[in-house]
C-alpha cells in the first residue's frame, strides 16, 4: 500500500465492483426466482382449481416440464396426493398438489430458486419475455425479465403509486357510469400492480353488482352460446363472467389471499350466478388459507344450498366447537343445524320414498314408505320447533307434498303459496312445484305461471349452443319435469 | 487501542459534520413535506368511494409514503452527499482540517460517516412520522414499513457513496448534485444495457457487437438500484410474497458492497487532490 | 539556531487545462525559516505565497524539490502536523456551535482527549483572551473573536511553528495590537511564526526576519534590520517661500509638502542630519524638526518587486 497506494485502491476498487457484480448475480437470481415461484403458483392454482386451457401459450407445456424436474416435490406430493385420495381428492401433478396449502409454501420458494429447477426457470424468463406465457404477463415479471425496454421501468419502482393514482380515474369512471373505459383501466391498475387485492375485490364488485344493478336477466333466446364461458350468455351475464375472470386472474397472482376466493365463491357464484357447486368449491378453498372468522357460514350455506346437507351440519357443529362464545355459534348456528338435520330427513324421506316405489315386495315397499314418513315426520318436527319464517316455510313445504301425494292439489297449491310468501330464497323452487301440481291436477294456470311455463321451456338454451349441449340440458328439463 | 485511536478522528468528524448537516433548512424543509404528503395522501384516499368499504385508502397511504420517503430521501441524501466536502473546500474550513494529523481517508471516513449520520437520521425521522401516521390510520403497528426504510438506506448508501466519490474531485456543490440525481436515474435504467446488449448483433457490424458487449459488461458490473423494488413490495406485506429472509440480507450485502467500492473510490480521487 | 521550514528547489507548476498555459507558481524556491523567529512571508497577489504554506501544510504537492519541517523530510506524518498550527485568511467557523467547542473540536483533530483536551482548551482560550465569551456561540462573535477562535484551534496542540495567514486584516487598531502581543509573546516562548501578510506595517512591527517573493522567486529574504537601509532625513521647517522652494531644490533638499510657509523637506541619501541643518541656515530657513528616517518594509517590499519587474520586462 505505501509503495503502491493508487494502484492498491485500485485494485480494491476494482475487487469491490465485481464482488458487486456478483452479489448483483444473486439478487437478480432471487428476483427470478419470485417471479418464477409466482408463476408456478397461478399454473397450479390454473391446473387445481381453474382447468383453462392455454390456448397457443405455452403454461402447460412449461408446468409440466418443472414437474417433470422436480424430484423432492415427489415426496411432498406423493403425502399430499395421499391424503387427498382419502378425502376423495384428485389426480394433480406434483407441484399443484403441493401448492394446494400455503405451509408448503417455503418448500416451493426453495425448489423454485434451486439448482434443480434452473433449466426450467431459465426456460420460463426465456418464455415470459418473449410473450408467450398466459399467466407471467405483468410487471412482475417484466421486472424480472432478462432485460427488456418495458415501459414500466420508467416508473422508477413507483408503480404501486402509479397503479393507486390509476385506481382513482376507475373509481372516477364509476361514479361517472363509464363502465368500458372503468373496465379497461382497472386492467391496467392490475397490471401495474398483480398484489392490489382490494382493485380485484372492488372490481369484480363493480362487474358483477354495480354495472348490472340496472339490468334485467337476459331472456334466454336473447342470450348467445359463449364457448369461452361454456355459457349462454346475454350482456348482464357477460360482466358476471368478466368479474369471474377478473378474480381468477387476481387469484392466480394472489393464491394465499383468502378474500379472492370468498368473492369469487360468495358475492359471484352464490349470490349471482346461484351456481352453488362452484360456490362450495371456491369458498372451500377460503377456508383453507388464513381468514376471518365469519368465512366459514358462507360455506356451511353455500353446502346447504347445493344440497351438502351433511357436510354443511358437520361444519356448524366444528364451528360450536372452535368459537363457543360468538355470536354465531350462539344465534346462528344452532338454527342452521336445526336446518340442515331436517334437509338430512327429508333428503332420507325422499330415498326412502323412491325406492319404496321400485321395490318390488309389496311389504317391503310398504315398510319402505313407512320409514320415509317417518324421517318426514322428523323433519316436520324440526320444522315446527324451529319456530321462525323459514321453519314455517319449509313446514308448509313439506305439508303440501304430503297432501300432493293424497291429491289434495288444491290445499298443496294453497300451502305452496303461503310458503314462497314467508321466504323468498324458496320462492322459484315452490313456484315451479305450484305449476306442477297445477299440470297433474289439470287446473289452469295463470297469465304470469303461462309465461313463466314459457320461460321455463326456453331456460338453459339459447342460439348458437352446440346440440350436444343443447340435448343436455332438454334431457335435464325432462328429468327435472319427472322427478317434480 | 490503537484501533480506537485511528478512529477517534473519523468519529470526531463524524459527529461534527452530523451536527452542522442536521441544521441545515433543506433538511427541515423536506420534513415539512414529508408532513404534507401524509396529510395530502389522506386527503387523495378521501376521493375513493367510502360506500366499498375496503383498505384501499390504507394501501394508498402507504404506498404513498414509501414512494415520499423514497424520493425526499433521494434528495436528501444526494443534497447531503453532494455537499459534505466541497462545502468544506468553499469554506476553507478543510484547509485547517487537512493541517491536522489526520490521514485522508480519515477525513474522508468521517465526512462519509458523517453523512451517513445524517441520512439515517432523516430516514428514521421521516419514518417515525409516517410509522405512527400509519398507526392511527390502521390501528396495527407497521412494522415492515421499518424494513422497507431498512432497504431504502442501503439503496441510498449506493447513491450516497459514489455521489460522495464525484463530489471529492469538486470544488463546488452543483456537478455532484447533478451527478448524484444522474447516478440516481442510471441505476433505476440499468436494464436497458441488458436490453441494448439482446438488441446488438443484428447488423453484423463490429461496432454493433462492440456495443452489445460494453452493454453487458456494464449491466452486471453497475449497481442496480431497481433490485431494491422490493421496498414497495414489503410494505404491504401480501400472503403471497415467497419468504424474505434471503433477499433482505443479499440486497443489505449488495448495497454495502457497492458503498464500500464508492468510498474507495472516492479515497481513490482524493488521494492525491491538491486543496 | 536550527532551522524549522527548510525548502531547496522547491517548484510547483499547475498544469493548465485543455490547451491553458501552464503556471509556474514556484521556482526553485530556496528558503529557510530559523527556529524561534517571526518570519514575514511577503509578496504581491499570486506570487506563489499561498501554494508555498499549502505545501508545507501538505495540501498542495510539488512538482520538483523539497521540503523540510524540523528536519523532517516526510511533511505528511502525524508528529510533524502535530507540530504545525494554521491560521488561514477568512476561514469560517461553525455558528452553531460554542467558542470552546470548535477548539475542542480542532483539539480532538489534532488527537487530544480527556483531561489533556481539557487542559489544553483552557490554556489556549486564556491566552488568545477568549476566557470571558468561551461559551457563547460563534454566531455572537465579533471578526476578531473569530480570529482569535481561529488562533485559538492553531495553537491547541501546542505546535512548535505557527503559519499565519493574514492574522490581522479587518480587525480594529485595539485587537490588531492585542493579536500582535500574542503572537511577539509565542514568539518569545520559543515558537516559530510564519506570517504571510500584506499589512506590512504591522509585519515590520514584529517580524524578525522577512522574504519578499515575486512570480515564484524570492527577491530578497534576510532579517530586518539587514534589508531596510537607512534612507534620509526628514526636515519640518517654517519660513518656506515660494521663491526658497526652488533654491531648497537645488541645494538638494526635496520639498515634500508645503502648507503656507511650513514645509516638509527631504535630505538625499548619504547626506548626514549635521549638513542638512546647515543648508537649511544658509537658505534662511527655520528648523522645527529634524528626522532620520530608516526605509520601511512597504518602500522595501515596492523596491525590490520594482526591481523584480523592471528585469523581467528587461
Amino acid at each position: 500500500m505505501r509503495r503502491f497506494p493508487r494502484l492498491t485502491l485500485a485494485l480494491v476498487f476494482a475487487l469491490l465492483m465485481a464482488l458487486g457484480a456478483v452479489q448483483g448475480r444473486r439478487v437478480r437470481h432471487l428476483r427470478e426466482s419470485e417471479a418464477f415461484y409466482r408463476w408456478l403458483q397461478a399454473a397450479a392454482v390454473n391446473e387445481r382449481l381453474f382447468q383453462e386451457e392455454a390456448g397457443e401459450n405455452r403454461d402447460a407445456e412449461l408446468f409440466a416440464q418443472c414437474n417433470a424436474v422436480a424430484g423432492e416435490l415427489q415426496e411432498l406430493a406423493r403425502e399430499a396426493a395421499a391424503r387427498g385420495a382419502a378425502e376423495g381428492g384428485e389426480d394433480l401433478s406434483a407441484i399443484a398438489e403441493v401448492s394446494g396449502s400455503h405451509e408448503n409454501d417455503r418448500r416451493l420458494w426453495d425448489i423454485a430458486r434451486s439448482a434443480e429447477l434452473a433449466a426450467p426457470r431459465a426456460e420460463f424468463l426465456k418464455l415470459a419475455k418473449e410473450n408467450k406465457l398466459r399467466f407471467a404477463r405483468d410487471i412482475a415479471y417484466a421486472e424480472a425479465q432478462q432485460g427488456g425496454v418495458s415501459v414500466f421501468n420508467l416508473f422508477f419502482g413507483f408503480r404501486k403509486v402509479a397503479a393507486n393514482f390509476v385506481w382513482i380515474q376507475v373509481d372516477r369512471f364509476w361514479h361517472q357510469g363509464n363502465m368500458y373505459r372503468m373496465v379497461a383501466l382497472m386492467k391496467t391498475c392490475v397490471s401495474l400492480d398483480p398484489q392490489f387485492v382490494e382493485a380485484y375485490l372492488v372490481g369484480a364488485w363493480h362487474l358483477s353488482y354495480n354495472a348490472t344493478a340496472k339490468m334485467l336477466d337476459t331472456p334466454w333466446p336473447q342470450r348467445e352460446w359463449d364457448a369461452r364461458y361454456g355459457a349462454c350468455v346475454g350482456e348482464k351475464e357477460r360482466y358476471y363472467h368478466l368479474a369471474i375472470d377478473f378474480l381468477k386472474d387476481g387469484i392466480r397472482k394472489n393464491p394465499r389471499n383468502y378474500k379472492l376466493f370468498f368473492d369469487l365463491g360468495f358475492a359471484v357464484y352464490n349470490q349471482k350466478m346461484k351456481d352453488y357447486a362452484n360456490a362450495v368449491k371456491y369458498l372451500s378453498e377460503a377456508i383453507r388459507l388464513p381468514h376471518e372468522r365469519w368465512v366459514p357460514r358462507q360455506l356451511f350455506i353455500s353446502q346447504e344450498l347445493n344440497g351438502e346437507y351433511e357436510k354443511a351440519l358437520a361444519g356448524w357443529e366444528d364451528y360450536i366447537k372452535n368459537f363457543p362464545d360468538s355470536q354465531t355459534a350462539l344465534e346462528v348456528a344452532p338454527r342452521r343445524i336445526q336446518r340442515n338435520k331436517a334437509r338430512i330427513a327429508e333428503k332420507a324421506a325422499e330415498a326412502l320414498m323412491a325406492q319404496a316405489a321400485q321395490a318390488a315386495d309389496p311389504v317391503e315397499a310398504e315398510r319402505l314408505k313407512a320409514d320415509a314418513l317417518a324421517k318426514r315426520q322428523e323433519a316436520l318436527t324440526i320444522w315446527t320447533n324451529l319456530g321462525d319464517k323459514d321453519g314455517d316455510a319449509f313446514r308448509l313445504r313439506l305439508e303440501a307434498i304430503t297432501l300432493r301425494e293424497q291429491k289434495r292439489y288444491l290445499e298443496a297449491v294453497a300451502l305452496l303459496d303461503k310458503a314462497r310468501w314467508e321466504l323468498a330464497e324458496l320462492w322459484d323452487e315452490l313456484s315451479d312445484m305450484i305449476m306442477d301440481i297445477k299440470k297433474e291436477a289439470g287446473i289452469p294456470l295463470s297469465v304470469s305461471e303461462t309465461k313463466a311455463e314459457l320461460r321455463r321451456s326456453e331456460a338453459g338454451i339459447c342460439p348458437g349452443m352446440p346440440e350436444a349441449e343443447r340435448q343436455k340440458v332438454l334431457e335435464g328439463n325432462q328429468a327435472r319435469r319427472a322427478a317434480s | 487501542m490503537k484501533f480506537a485511536e485511528i478512529l477517534r478522528g473519523p468519529w470526531t468528524i463524524a459527529v461534527y459534520t452530523y451536527r452542522e448537516g442536521i441544521r441545515k433548512k433543506t433538511l427541515l424543509g423536506f420534513l415539512i413535506l414529508s408532513l404534507l404528503v401524509i396529510f395530502g395522501s389522506r386527503f387523495i384516499s378521501s376521493f375513493l368511494d367510502p360506500s366499498a368499504e375496503t383498505d384501499i385508502d390504507v394501501k394508498l397511504i402507504k404506498d404513498i409514503c414509501v414512494s415520499a420517503i423514497s424520493i425526499f430521501g433521494m434528495l436528501i441524501t444526494v443534497f447531503i452527499s453532494a455537499s459534505v466536502v466541497p462545502g468544506e473546500v468553499e469554506n476553507k474550513v478543510i484547509y485547517t482540517i487537512l493541517s491536522k494529523p489526520l490521514r485522508r481517508w480519515q477525513y474522508l471516513l468521517g465526512k462519509f460517516l458523517g453523512a451517513q449520520l445524517i441520512i439515517i437520521v432523516n430516514l428514521l425521522l421521516m419514518g417515525a412520522l409516517f410509522f405512527f401516521a400509519l398507526y392511527y390510520y390502521q390501528h396495527v403497528w407497521p412494522t415492515l414499513l421499518l424494513w422497507s426504510i431498512l432497504l431504502t438506506y442501503f439503496e441510498f448508501l449506493i447513491v450516497s457513496a459514489f455521489t460522495f466519490a464525484v463530489s471529492c474531485v469538486s470544488t463546488s456543490t452543483v456537478v455532484p448534485t447533478i451527478a448524484g440525481l444522474f447516478i440516481y436515474i442510471t441505476g433505476n435504467l440499468t436494464e436497458y444495457l441488458k436490453d441494448v446488449q439482446n438488441r446488438a448483433g443484428q447488423t453484423g457490424q463490429w461496432l454493433d457487437a462492440l456495443a452489445g458487449d460494453i452493454a453487458k459488461w456494464l449491466y452486471e458490473i453497475l449497481p442496480n438500484l431497481q433490485n431494491f423494488s422490493l421496498k414497495m413490495q414489503i410494505v404491504n406485506g401480501m400472503p403471497n410474497d415467497p419468504p424474505r429472509d434471503l433477499q433482505i440480507p443479499n440486497l443489505i450485502i449488495y448495497g454495502l458492497e457497492y458503498g464500500l467500492a464508492g468510498f474507495i473510490l472516492s479515497w481513490l480521487l482524493f488521494w492525491r487532490k491538491e486543496v | 539556531m536550527s532551522t524549522a521550514v527548510k525548502t531547496t528547489k522547491l517548484s510547483k507548476i499547475y498544469e493548465g487545462a485543455l490547451r491553458g498555459r501552464d503556471v509556474h507558481a514556484l521556482k526553485a524556491l530556496d528558503l529557510e525559516i530559523n527556529e524561534g523567529e517571526i518570519f514575514a512571508y511577503l509578496g504581491p497577489n499570486g506570487s506563489g505565497k499561498t501554494t508555498t504554506i499549502k505545501i508545507i501544510l501538505g495540501l498542495l504537492f510539488p512538482t520538483s524539490g523539497s521540503l523540510e519541517v524540523f528536519g523532517a523530510k516526510n511533511i505528511h506524518s502525524a508528529a510533524v502536523k502535530r507540530n504545525i498550527g494554521y491560521l488561514p485568511e477568512g476561514a469560517y467557523y461553525p455558528e452553531f456551535l460554542r467558542g470552546e467547542e470548535v477548539i475542542e473540536y480542532y483539539g480532538k483533530l489534532y488527537g487530544l482527549h480527556g483531561r489533556d483536551l481539557k487542559r489544553r482548551l483552557d490554556e489556549v482560550i486564556d491566552l488568545v483572551g477568549l476566557a470571558h465569551a468561551r461559551k457563547r456561540l460563534v454566531r455572537s462573535y465579533s471578526k476578531g473573536m473569530r480570529q482569535r477562535v481561529g488562533l485559538a484551534q492553531a495553537l491547541i496542540s501546542d505546535p512548535k511553528l505557527l503559519i499565519l495567514d493574514e492574522p490581522t486584516t479587518g480587525l480594529d487598531p485595539i485587537a490588531r495590537k492585542e493579536i500582535r502581543d500574542i503572537l511577539a509573546n509565542l514568539r518569545n516562548a520559543g515558537k516559530t511564526l510564519l506570517i504571510s501578510s500584506h499589512e506590512l506595517l504591522e509585519a515590520e512591527m514584529i517580524s524578525d526576519r522577512a522574504g519578499i517573493l515575486y512570480e515564484g522567486v524570492l527577491q530578497a529574504e534576510g532579517r530586518l534590520d539587514e534589508l531596510l537601509l537607512q534612507r534620509d532625513i526628514a526636515l519640518e521647517v517654517d519660513g518656506l517661500t515660494p521663491e526658497l522652494v526652488e533654491k531648497s531644490e537645488a541645494a538638494g533638499l526635496r520639498v515634500e509638502d508645503r502648507l503656507g510657509e511650513r514645509g516638509k523637506l527631504r535630505a538625499p541619501e548619504g547626506l548626514s542630519a549635521y549638513d542638512a541643518i546647515r543648508r537649511c541656515g544658509e537658505l534662511g530657513l527655520k528648523l522645527v524638526s529634524v528626522a532620520p528616517r530608516r526605509e520601511t518594509l512597504e518602500e522595501l517590499f515596492v523596491r525590490v518587486i520594482g526591481a523584480a519587474k523592471t528585469s523581467r520586462s528587461a
